[in-house]
């Protein structure tokens, strides 16, 4: 299954919040849908949900104009919400049979789910008396609950603890793996770049960068190496006196232990690699030192809104 | 329209499961239950009254004056039965002071043949027995004037106490006698309407405040989630109100404890078509109520907001009750006011229902009434379901009318 977005438009009275939205995504891959707060990333995401429509453009699954009433699709809200007076298995067998599911589906995917998440024992006290974690494990249980084809996640890891979060990690990982197509919404990058295949980052309702985060990793220069070693100073020396006609800058950097090295072209990684094997220097690493998703972030989310 | 069914029955549970309204149900039945037994136990009390009254029963003392002791006694006795009547010659202060020390229930100080003092410790709304020796003052003198003319005694009390049979012939509804029974039923009405309407309030404001409705609204049509509540409300309330109104009539029916008067019951004795027109127009005001409750409830972020925002509508509602009250104590029942609010469909659940029970009026104008009504929940429900859309993605300070207005006229 394959769900595009295509060129998609909304305005708020005068205000256009979306300025021609395009990205897709397919079973078993998951988008990660980045951008500052008010980017427009919900707006993006309620059309998505049908919430409210879009003033031009379409939602394609597999080419064919979205069809919500046959198509599973699981949200999780960035403000989560259920009742915290009602007990657990009463609500999310509602919100199952609210998403198309019989009674007696409900009912089994509530005891599946629960018990995945751990959470059986809770089944019949009120969401009030769990704790924030654990309330936000029953929420993804509640988007779960039907097996979705489409999973939109609005910051799922907000406010859970290490080991809770590797639950989720663990349950949206098997999600993926199930065939499910993932739509990833976080401030977290560490995150996404866990999860997502692509990315698509927003800024002031257009889209900026849209792709896949290995290559646009590697559309960035090459050219900046760490070398990781003990002997940073006699490392650093080295290059600055065997190679400096081809570097740029050389950092020591006693925290991470290694030394930065930025060349003046990416063709002259060999040559250094060269030089350190020779000079029998202790070399733990040789690594040529990627951008960040963050600093990808950074770098494009800035300004615009 | 696929999930009405559910977000009905999930409302209903909800609202008959909260702790507020089951309060409220088994106060209501105790109450009702407390209703039947009330006369019984007056009854028993009254009777306990009358066994010590025979160990001290109550005088009422009456003045010398020209009237002849035994008429004075002939003429009070059938009143005050469980009373001695003593004549006394007593100064008017030790009168007072027996009065005011109990010893006296009454005194009745005869100043001249048409004047005297009625003397009592605490005159009372509801005591009328200033009115009572009015009555009986009245009567001594006439007797005493008819003797003087030479008409006996007997001949005189056949003149001013000769019984009349009467009977009222009404030719259009007898409203004297539905009266009580049809005004406490559009209290009920005028009650129901603003409680149910209020759980949808509560339901939609805090499904908002808790966020389930970021959940609900990508689940479920915003139409789906208006009718849905609003039907499992209105059947909640039916249910409490059945449960109510069964439980006051097996407790008149099965008083244990005495017969309930029959003035009382006759107050509270609906006929069939009386409740059936009730139950009609209560659940077509609800609806109609109900739904803009809910869609302007929907812009309220927390329950402090509810009150400013569904005022203007609570004001509606009560003007209405009080214009029906006004019309119908002011005997302009069959006023061309009172037929014209009978249709405007914010006002005809109370006026029509009034008008259709007190007074005889062609079955086609209820019909119409009816349909107007109908045809107004119709286009309520769809513009509930149009604000409720705009309304619960909103947060914050709720909007101001024209900015509902605006939004809706964008939509």
């Amino acid at each position: 299954m394959k769900v595009s977005v295509e060129n998609i438009t909304k305005s708020f009275g005068e205000k256009q919040v979306l300025k021609g939205i395009s990205f897709e995504t397919e079973s078993g891959k998951s988008l990660g849908l980045l951008g500052r707060n008010g980017a427009g990333k919900t707006t993006t995401i309620r059309i998505l949900m049908g919430v409210f429509y879009q003033n031009s453009g379409d939602i394609l699954v597999d080419g064919k104009k979205i069809d919500r009433d046959h198509l599973q699709i699981g949200y999780l809200p960035e403000e989560r919400g259920l009742y915290p007076k009602q007990k657990i298995s009463e609500q999310l067998v509602y919100f199952g049979m609210l998403r198309g599911q019989t009674k007696q589906q409900a009912r089994a995917a509530v005891v599946k789910w629960l018990d995945r998440m751990g959470m059986s024992e809770y089944k019949d006290k009120k969401l009030e008396t769990l704790s924030k974690g654990n309330q936000q494990k029953i929420q993804l249980a509640a988007t779960l609950l039907c097996d979705p084809q489409l999973v939109i996640l609005d910051e799922p890891f907000s406010g859970l603890d290490p080991v809770n979060a590797m639950l989720l990690k663990e349950v949206i990982l098997e999600s993926i793996d199930g065939g499910a197509a993932v739509i990833f919404s976080s401030h977290q990058m560490n995150y996404i770049e866990e999860f997502c295949n692509d990315i698509c980052i927003l800024n002031g309702g257009s889209i900026v960068l849209s792709g896949d985060i290995r290559d646009i990793k590697r559309s960035y220069p090459r050219n900046t190496i760490n070398i990781y070693t003990e002997a940073l100073t006699e490392t650093a020396a080295l290059v600055n006196t065997r190679y400096h006609d081809r570097t740029e800058s050389v950092h020591p950097d006693e925290k991470e232990h290694c030394v930065t090295v930025k060349l003046q072209n990416e063709s002259d990684k060999d040559g250094l690699l060269r030089l350190l094997i020779d000079s029998k220097l202790n070399i733990d690493g040789f690594q040529i030192k990627e951008p960040t998703l963050n600093d990808i972030f950074v770098e494009y989310a800035e300004g615009g809104i | 329209m696929k999930n009405i069914l559910k977000i009905l029955k999930f409302e209903y549970l909800t609202c008959i499961r909260n702790k507020a309204f089951i309060i409220i149900t088994v106060f209501m039945v105790c109450a009702s239950m407390l209703f039947s037994l009330i006369p019984g136990i007056m009854q028993s009390m009254s009777e306990d009254d009358a066994s010590s009254d025979e160990s001290s029963r109550q005088v009422i003392a009456i003045t010398k004056s020209g009237y002849d002791d035994e008429l004075i006694r002939k003429e009070f006795s059938p009143y005050y039965p469980a009373a001695d009547i003593t004549i006394t010659d007593e100064q008017r202060k030790v009168i007072e002071e027996k009065v005011d020390s109990g010893e006296y229930l009454f005194a009745v100080d005869i100043t001249a043949p048409n004047s005297f003092t009625y003397i009592t410790k605490n005159q009372t709304l509801y005591n009328a027995d200033d009115q009572i020796v009015m009555k009986l003052m009245q009567d001594m003198y006439s007797v005493t004037e008819l003797n003087k003319l030479g008409i006996s005694g007997e001949q005189a009390d056949k003149i001013l106490h000769a019984g009349f049979f009467s009977e009222v012939v009404t030719t259009g509804a007898d409203i004297t006698k539905n009266y009580m029974p049809v005004y406490l039923l559009m209290c009920i009405l005028f009650v129901s309407i603003t409680f149910y309407g209020q759980l949808v309030t509560q339901s939609v404001v805090s499904e908002k405040n808790t966020r389930a409705m970021e959940l609900l609204i990508t689940c479920a049509k915003p139409s789906e989630l208006m009718f849905g509540k609003v039907i499992g409300a209105g059947l909640a309330g039916l249910t409490q109100l059945a449960v109510i109104f069964l439980s006051l009539a097996c407790s008149i029916n099965l008083a244990p404890w005495g017969e309930i008067p029959p003035e009382i019951k006759e107050f509270i004795s609906f006929p069939t078509e009386t409740l059936l027109l009730a139950l009609v127009f209560f659940l077509l005001g609800f609806f109609i109520y109900a739904f803009l409750l809910g869609a302007l409830a929907s812009f309220a972020s927390k329950s402090e907001d509810l009150n400013g925002l569904t005022t203007p509508v609570l004001f509606v509602m009560m003007g209405v009750y009080f214009a029906v009250v006004f019309l119908c104590t002011g005997d302009m029942i069959d006023s061309t006011a009172m037929t014209v609010l009978s249709y405007i469909p914010l006002s005809a659940p109370m006026a029509m229902f009034v008008r259709a029970t007190l007074i005889d009026i062609p079955v086609w104008e209820i019909a119409v009434s009816v349909v107007l009504q109908m045809i107004t929940i119709y286009l309520c429900g769809l513009l509930a379901a149009a604000i409720y859309k705009i309304g619960v993605l909103m947060y914050g300070n709720p909007p101001r009318f024209s900015e509902i207005i605006r939004l809706l006229k964008k939509q």
